[in-house]
């Protein structure tokens, strides 16, 4: 990202960092209110000869595919103390069962993010791909699901193609596809039992979804099944000035002052494979708005590219302008120490130092706020059909 | 991109075996626990210049936690520039951060290769995202700076097998220290800096298997613990009281955002420790 130039000069940022810092509302470039999400197309199950797929395209004209694929993996038994002194006492198998399945590796997933014009070995690339990486293994359930008994599990590869041009920072567009791909991915379900080899059955009809539904329950107007678990969501959110801003593009990201990723989770109280009256109610509440139990999985500073900005020259200093030529010499030698400490109103100049624990604190806060921005973004992703 | 040109060590590599002695008493006696306050850092060791080659050097090694065996986190860091940008390289105002971050192959106990991974290339994106803030970027347009830091040992337990899946965590432990090794290298330098930035990590995290009170450590030691929560870690300006990376990760529920709060503030509490030796460390070369 650092090496992606905003093509603004600094009387523009200027202008742009002072109406996004209006009170009581910033005035954004593109008219949205500061939640406000781009709007959006999206559609799943583009991809025949994947597990899962998603295409989302953007408003502004960025698109994003992704494709799930899975492979049957043999899990690798490490020689432990744990192993070893389980089989000495003769623990109960349900305790075995148990520990075992608490046990997933991270390298059970693998995500590739591809964007045109950058290298795969890029830092953005690798960045990008971590952070959704990271939100998704956070609580460990996603792992869980991929066991398919103690010897062999589903080895996931998530590949995350990025279509056009990143117009704008592609984090919160990769990681909505991702959401859906992952929501619409199946596995051929499992015919053989216990740690037998797996055999599957081949009618991809009878598959499972990795995240289950609940198949007595339709889901509004498009009569898809209830999902009874979702995948994580990463959002990013700006703060100019006093104002919190959601998905900026990329030229408000430009001015900002703080940028943070904050991947958001919703709470399964219910388990994978859950049949009962508790869980029906559960789920209930789990549905409506406004009362779904958020969880914070992980927040990561993104170094805003308003840090590599060119700034703009005062017209005390500038000796095009008024600023006399003669002392211009004595000025500069000692100027570059005043300088930094004045702030002209109307000139720009890239931010320096980080943000206060305050305002990144209020960030996350307005993120996991009950009926904020990511309820509604989930709300969004359940409206799109599943296939 | 595989490394193809130099002689690998051999891809399907095992561990050797820990064998249990004298029986379950023993096992128990060699599970970990933490020594230490909550709210103290390890000792850490802290010097500059110490790579004569380069503009600024600094090395730092944090007291080992594994009994026995001397392993703690060792860091080095060489900081090369400013100097001046190659010719094909457009105009900058600015100064151009490069920050490689490197395991030596041999610093944990899984090898590694030669080239860089995704994870290393990630502590170096944080890295770089810390030390923007901190330096002042505009004094030298059309140059590069280069920061290197090769973790010559990883912190992690060579006795204990029961140390899988640490390794994530040891990232943050590993983020923090190269933050403050490099904070020391570019003062060694003489890049000027708003401040001295120093790591600090702090984590949620529970002791006991079946306990449901979960307390808050700064500087956690994974395997000192039966499970980590959620961990943070912080770069901090302490003269500026600003954040320049923040790096949390982990699960928490929306309602506990006291605990997110107080879990940033033991973060920062741990990074104004590591500058307090920072400061000392660099009070040292000029006196």
């Amino acid at each position: 990202m650092s090496s992606q130039h905003v093509l603004l000069s600094p009387a523009e940022l200027s202008y742009l960092h002072a109406s996004l810092s209006l009170q009581p509302l910033p005035l954004r470039p593109d008219g949205r209110s500061p939640t406000q999400f781009r709007p959006l197309v999206a559609e799943t199950g583009i991809l025949p000869g994947t597990n899962g797929s998603a295409r989302i395209c953007f408003a502004d004209g960025t698109e994003a595919i992704v494709g799930v694929k899975a492979e049957v993996e043999r899990t690798v038994q490490p020689f432990t103390q744990d192993t070893q002194t389980t089989q000495d006492e003769g623990e109960t198998p349900a305790e075995d069962e148990r520990r075992k399945e608490e046990v997933g590796g991270s390298d059970w997933v693998e995500m590739t993010v591809e964007i045109p014009g950058y290298r795969d070995d890029d830092p953005t690339t690798v960045f990008l791909g971590q952070m959704l990486q990271e939100a998704l293994l956070a609580d460990g359930e996603f792992t869980k699901r991929l066991r398919i008994n103690g010897r062999f599990h589903w080895k996931i590869y998530l590949d995350i193609l990025l279509i056009s041009p990143p117009l704008s920072y592609p984090l919160p567009l990769l990681s909505l596809t991702t959401h859906l791909a992952l929501l619409s991915a199946r596995l051929p379900r499992l015919k053989s039992e216990g740690d037998e080899d797996p055999l599957f059955d081949d009618d991809w009809a009878a598959s499972t979804y990795v995240y289950p539904r609940d198949n007595n329950k339709k889901d509004g107007k498009d009569g898809n099944n209830k999902v009874v678990a979702r995948p994580p969501v990463t959002l990013l959110v700006m703060a100019v000035g006093n104002n919190i801003i959601f998905d900026p593009a990329r030229e408000e990201l430009a001015v900002a002052d703080v940028a943070l990723a904050v991947s958001v989770g919703e709470e399964t109280t219910t388990t994978t494979t859950q049949t009962g009256g508790d869980d029906d109610v559960d789920m209930e509440e789990g549905s409506t708005p406004g009362k779904r139990r958020l969880r914070l999985l992980s927040v990561r500073t993104i170094d805003p590219p308003s840090r590599l900005t060119p700034p703009g020259v005062p017209n005390a200093t500038n000796t095009a302008y008024t600023a006399p030529t003669g002392t211009a010499e004595a000025k500069t030698q000692d100027g570059a120490r005043t300088l930094e400490t004045e702030r002209v109103e109307g000139v720009w100049k890239a931010p320096r130092g980080g943000a206060k624990v305050m305002v990144m604190a209020a960030l996350v806060a307005k993120v996991l706020e009950k009926g904020g921005v990511a309820d509604e973004v989930l709300d969004g992703l359940e409206a799109v059909d599943l296939g | 991109m595989t490394d193809r040109r130099r002689i690998n060590g051999p891809v399907g590599a095992t561990f050797p075996p820990v064998f249990v002695y004298e029986g379950e008493d023993a096992v128990k006696e060699t599970k970990k626990t933490r020594s230490r306050p909550p709210n103290a850092i390890r000792k850490m060791y802290l010097k500059t210049g110490v790579t004569p080659s380069a503009s600024g050097s600094a090395y730092l090694e944090i007291e080992t936690s594994a009994k026995g065996s001397g392993s703690g986190l060792k860091l080095s860091c060489t900081v090369h520039g400013p100097r001046s940008l190659p010719r094909s390289t457009p105009f900058s105002p600015h100064i151009i951060l490069s920050t490689h971050v490197k395991y030596a192959p041999f610093a944990t106990r899984q090898r590694r290769g030669y080239l860089r991974d995704s994870t290393e290339r990630d502590l170096g994106t944080h890295l770089e995202t810390a030390l923007r803030g901190a330096i002042i970027a505009d004094r030298w347009p059309k140059s590069g700076v280069d920061i290197i830091i090769s973790i010559i040992e990883g912190d992690q337990d060579r006795e204990s097998s029961k140390a899988e899946g640490d390794e994530s965590w040891d990232m943050m432990n590993a983020l923090s220290g190269c933050i403050t090794v490099a904070s020391a290298a570019l003062a060694d330098a003489g890049i000027d800096c708003v401040d001295t930035v120093a790591g600090g990590v702090a984590a949620l995290v529970r002791n006991a298997a079946d306990d449901s009170v979960s307390n808050i450590v700064i500087d956690p030691v994974p395997s000192e613990h039966e499970k980590i929560l959620a961990a943070c870690c912080i770069a901090y300006l302490p003269t500026r009281d600003e954040v320049t990376n923040l790096w949390f990760k982990g699960d928490l529920g929306a309602s506990d955002m006291e605990l997110y709060t107080s879990l940033v503030e033991k973060g920062i509490q741990a990074s104004k420790y590591a500058n307090r030796v920072l400061v000392e460390c660099l009070g040292e070369t000029v006196g």
